[in-house]
């Protein structure tokens, strides 16, 4: 029955725009149309890959650290040494000073205060930061999506409350919310959210930008329920489930996958952020905010420990908005105002 | 030369005033009573009748804040090292370097109390003339309140040494009594009579803890964290902002009460507190700060920097009375098994806990420090020289044990080098076969939140102690003895509760604090026995940074043994 009442997704993308001017052959579908619009934003794609290649790196993780650098991401090794042209050096100094960048195979990017090896737990800790990002977005979309969905589509009442339990979302910073319940779950514990867990960051992430996307769905929501589409499949006896599900969503789709590179770069930062705050990824774990964290007492004489993962937390944080930029222009041409 | 007349003129006035003022105080201290005489040397060099110096604003930089500036709650370094100077005791320590801060002195009593009835009675009058800051007058019932107070809140210390030990304490705690009957007050005379249960030895140090300065009765019995009580001292606390700073100003009514060995501050001290304790010590280093908290560690990316720019104004002190231990909850798995605690001693890498402490850490085995008597001078670490740790031979022990595996959650500050420490320490105990996880607790909540004995019986994590007074009994009565356990604001974080110890301490603790040196042994063979039972994995004494900026005069600095930098000796030059 969809298929008969189309959507209003692809009535503006049958339109034959390209975004650029030029004509589009007929008959092709709207998501094909946005892959050759992406294929032509030569920036976007380069970040993109730029991600791509941050994801491979951090996912070989376990091969580098196994074969390569012979150490785990959390082993310790501050009372022991390494060959450096041919002497034997502390990896962790009397005073506490960790050893630079070796440019071999052990310690190639150096040691932590703990003796551990940078280049592996900067692998890991990009594992952790993206699979918190990753997961933390999944949740904010899933119930911004479900948030958006029902107060646009219902009005009245329902609208009232969720859009009031965002409004009191949304009136506290990310961060502060995000430090509050960090700190609350670390401490205490609810269910499998506990101290260490990586569950208590990513959670906490996802619930706080929740309300970041589901507002705009809302919006979007109000005027599409009043469309001629919704009119017709309520007409053709659709249920409101059904109306929700396969007319008004496919055409929130393209709001949500321009959301989601936006809210994962946000929540890769968020994660820092907290972690560097003491709210977010607890230690021993490797994550690029811990090491961060760590290392920023070491500044002086160890400025690798927080160059390292700075470094990889801006390639990748600008890799995703950009691609993210290209994504949005490739399915909504006509936007005006960038998100 | 007109202009320059009067002004000049008001100068001449001025100075004149301030000699006629200084020559009655000195008068008033030499002639108060036979307490001036008791005072150290330096101590009455440094007193109030000296010429006060400067004036001016010190800043001030730590890397935690007190646990409290209320005296009945705080009983951290942080929060000690100011109420000294802020709640006045009865009694209190002379203002000097080294051993001779320890002595005792009279404090808000005209002389040291009178012990007497076989060390069960204690007795002494106020001085005359005592005002709170807020200029109210200071009767001897206020005592009564502080220790009260102090009873009800509950201060941390209060367990062993106030509600066991003086007589009706354990009624008023258990709200069996409206007051606490063996303590007698007159307000008229300024007469204070305290009768003990038994003999305590240690007692006339315990009215020296800040948490029993006098405070006026009435005030609320409860904590007050931004508006703490009034107290009688050289100092006041004001512009408390929880967490970030706080300004410790001169007291002006206090040299006026001619309190000898208790001198006027010059300086006001204005407190600012930042974890990042590195931010820190380079802002004493380029002189934006002016002090560094001694109980911060330097960390080891700046000690060389610091040592090579700060020459003559930084330098380590080594108090010989603090332990850094790892507490073992000895009620709770797996550390209720003497061989998960001997594998933790055994196996534990001091070498490796002295990097991270940037080698400011004495490796160690036993509970006293050095400088508290008691301490095991030749004796052999039941578990080993502290060095490398025998890896091996504590994963054998946790083998043994049948405990492998057991869940155990690591409690830690998040200041370094405590964090590194913990950290270190949770991956040792997986190494060994743990299956620890580790829980960091912002530093300013940190002991308070494992103190909760009641809910939340920490398995293990940091602990330090600092003496509050050279008397074993400050470090047993307090963190090993089965009766100082207490439901909130607890101590004792590995709930070591063995007969032979509260049984032990319970003997040795009458004896007073002038007879320990002849009376060491006992409590030599007690630390022993401690070290054998690894009660706690003990990982060294501290020493501790005594760093200022260039405007500081440093060679008067006083760094006292219990409470570190003492405010009252800071100039600017």
């Amino acid at each position: 029955m969809a298929s008969v009442t189309g959507t209003e997704f692809s009535e503006g993308l049958d339109a034959g725009f390209s975004g650029d001017g030029t004509e589009l052959p007929p008959g092709i579908g709207p998501w094909r149309l946005a892959w050759r619009r992406l294929r032509r934003n030569k920036t976007a794609l380069a970040f993109g890959g730029v991600f791509i290649v941050i994801v491979v790196l951090c996912l070989l993780a376990p091969v580098y650290s196994h074969d390569i650098a012979h150490i785990g991401p959390d082993t310790q090794n501050i009372t022991g040494t390494v060959t450096q042209n041919g002497k034997q050096v502390d990896i962790v100094s009397l005073t506490d000073i960790p050893i630079g960048p070796t440019w071999h195979s052990h310690y190639f990017l150096g040691a932590d205060q703990l003796g551990r090896d940078v280049a592996v737990r900067v692998l890991y800790g990009g594992r952790t930061s993206l699979e918190i990002g990753a997961i933390a977005t999944l949740i904010t979309v899933f119930f911004a999506t479900i948030c958006g969905i029902l107060a646009g589509y219902f009005r009245g009442p329902t609208d009232t409350v969720i859009r009031s339990v965002l409004d009191v979302i949304w009136a506290y910073p990310a961060v502060l919310l995000g430090i509050t319940l960090g700190t609350v779950l670390a401490v205490g514990s609810l269910g499998p959210l506990h101290g260490t867990s990586l569950a208590v960051p990513t959670v906490v992430i996802g619930f706080v930008y929740i309300p970041y996307v589901a507002k705009p769905i809302r919006a979007q929501v109000l005027t599409l329920r009043e469309r001629e589409f919704v009119d017709a499949a309520r007409q053709q006896g659709l249920g409101h489930l059904q109306i929700m599900r396969d007319e008004i969503l496919p055409n929130v789709a393209s709001t949500i996958i321009v959301f989601i590179p936006l809210i994962l770069a946000n929540a890769i930062l968020t994660e820092a952020a907290l972690t560097f705050l003491g709210a977010g990824v607890q230690p021993p774990n490797a994550s690029w905010g811990t090491m961060i964290s760590d290392g920023i007492n070491q500044i002086p004489a160890g400025f690798h420990n927080v160059l390292v993962p700075g470094i990889m937390l801006v390639l990748t944080v600008l890799s995703v908005n950009v691609f993210g930029d290209g994504l949005r222009d490739a399915l909504d041409p006509r936007a005006k105002v960038r998100i | 030369m007109r202009n320059y007349v009067r002004p000049l003129a008001a100068t001449l006035l001025a100075a004149l005033a301030a000699v006629a003022i200084g020559a009655c105080g000195s008068g008033g201290s030499s002639s108060s009573s036979s307490a001036a005489t008791s005072a150290s040397s330096s101590a009455a060099a440094s007193s109030s009748s000296a010429p006060a110096a400067s004036g001016g604003t010190v800043k001030f930089v730590e890397g935690v804040f007190p646990q409290s500036l209320d005296p009945g709650l705080d009983y951290t370094t942080q929060g000690a090292e100011v109420n000294w100077l802020v709640y006045t005791g009865l009694v209190t320590y002379a203002h000097a370097n080294g051993i001779a801060g320890t002595k005792l002195i009279p404090g808000l009593c005209s002389a040291l109390p009178a012990i007497t009835n076989g060390g069960k009675t204690y007795t002494c009058t106020l001085r005359k003339g005592l005002e709170f800051s807020n200029s109210k007058p200071v009767v001897a019932s206020d005592f009564t309140y502080a220790v009260e107070r102090s009873i009800k809140i509950p201060w941390g210390g209060s367990g062993e040494f106030i509600t066991p030990q003086i007589a009706g304490a354990q009624a008023y705690s258990a709200g069996k009594a409206k007051s606490i009957s063996g303590i007698t007050t007159n307000d008229g005379t300024g007469q204070i009579v305290i009768h003990l249960v038994h003999p305590y030895g240690p007692f006339v140090n315990v009215l020296a803890e800040p948490t029993l300065g006098l405070i006026p009765a009435g005030f609320p019995l409860k904590v007050e964290p931004t508006s703490p009580p009034p107290g009688v001292g050289p100092y006041e606390v004001k512009n408390i902002v929880a967490n970030q700073s706080y300004d410790v100003v001169r007291n002006p009514l206090w040299p006026k009460m001619n309190v000898p060995g208790i001198p006027a501050g010059h300086v006001d001290v204005d407190v600012t507190v930042n974890s990042n304790v590195q931010a820190n010590a380079l802002a004493v280093l380029n002189n934006s700060a002016d002090v560094f908290d001694w109980a911060d560690a330097i960390p080891g990316s700046v000690l060389a920097q610091i040592q090579a720019g700060a020459k003559g104004r930084f330098g380590f002190v080594n108090l010989g009375g603090s332990t850094y231990y790892i507490f073992l909850n000895s009620q709770e798995p797996p550390f209720n098994n003497q061989l998960a605690r001997e594998a933790v001693v055994t196996g534990l890498n001091q070498d490796a806990m002295a990097r991270l402490g940037g080698g400011t850490l004495v490796p160690a085995c036993f509970f006293l420090p050095p400088a508290v008597a008691g301490h095991p001078q030749n004796a052999t670490c039941p578990y080993g020289t502290p060095g490398t740790g025998d890896l091996a031979k504590a994963k054998a022990l946790v083998k043994q044990s049948g405990l492998a595996g057991t869940p155990v959650t690591v409690w830690s500050q998040d200041r370094q080098p405590r964090l590194q420490w913990m950290t270190y320490y949770t991956q040792f105990l997986n190494s060994i076969g743990f299956k620890a996880t580790q829980k960091v607790i912002a530093d300013a909540t940190y002991f308070t939140t494992i103190g909760e004995s009641k809910s939340l019986h920490p398995q293990t994590g940091f602990a330090d102690w600092n003496q509050d007074f050279p008397n074993p009994v400050d470090f047993y009565g307090v963190l090993l003895d089965g009766q100082s356990i207490l439901p909130t604001n607890n101590e004792n974080f590995g709930e070591t509760n063995d007969p032979y110890i509260n049984s032990q301490v319970s003997k040795l603790s009458t004896i007073p604090t002038t007879q320990l040196q002849q009376n060491s042994s006992a409590w030599q063979s007690l630390d022993e026995y401690v070290a054998k039972k690894a009660y706690a994995a003990v990982f060294g004494y501290q020493k501790f940074p005594e760093f200022t900026s260039d405007r500081i005069n440093y060679n008067d600095l006083v760094f006292h043994s219990i409470y570190g930098w003492d405010f009252t000796s800071f100039q600017l030059k």
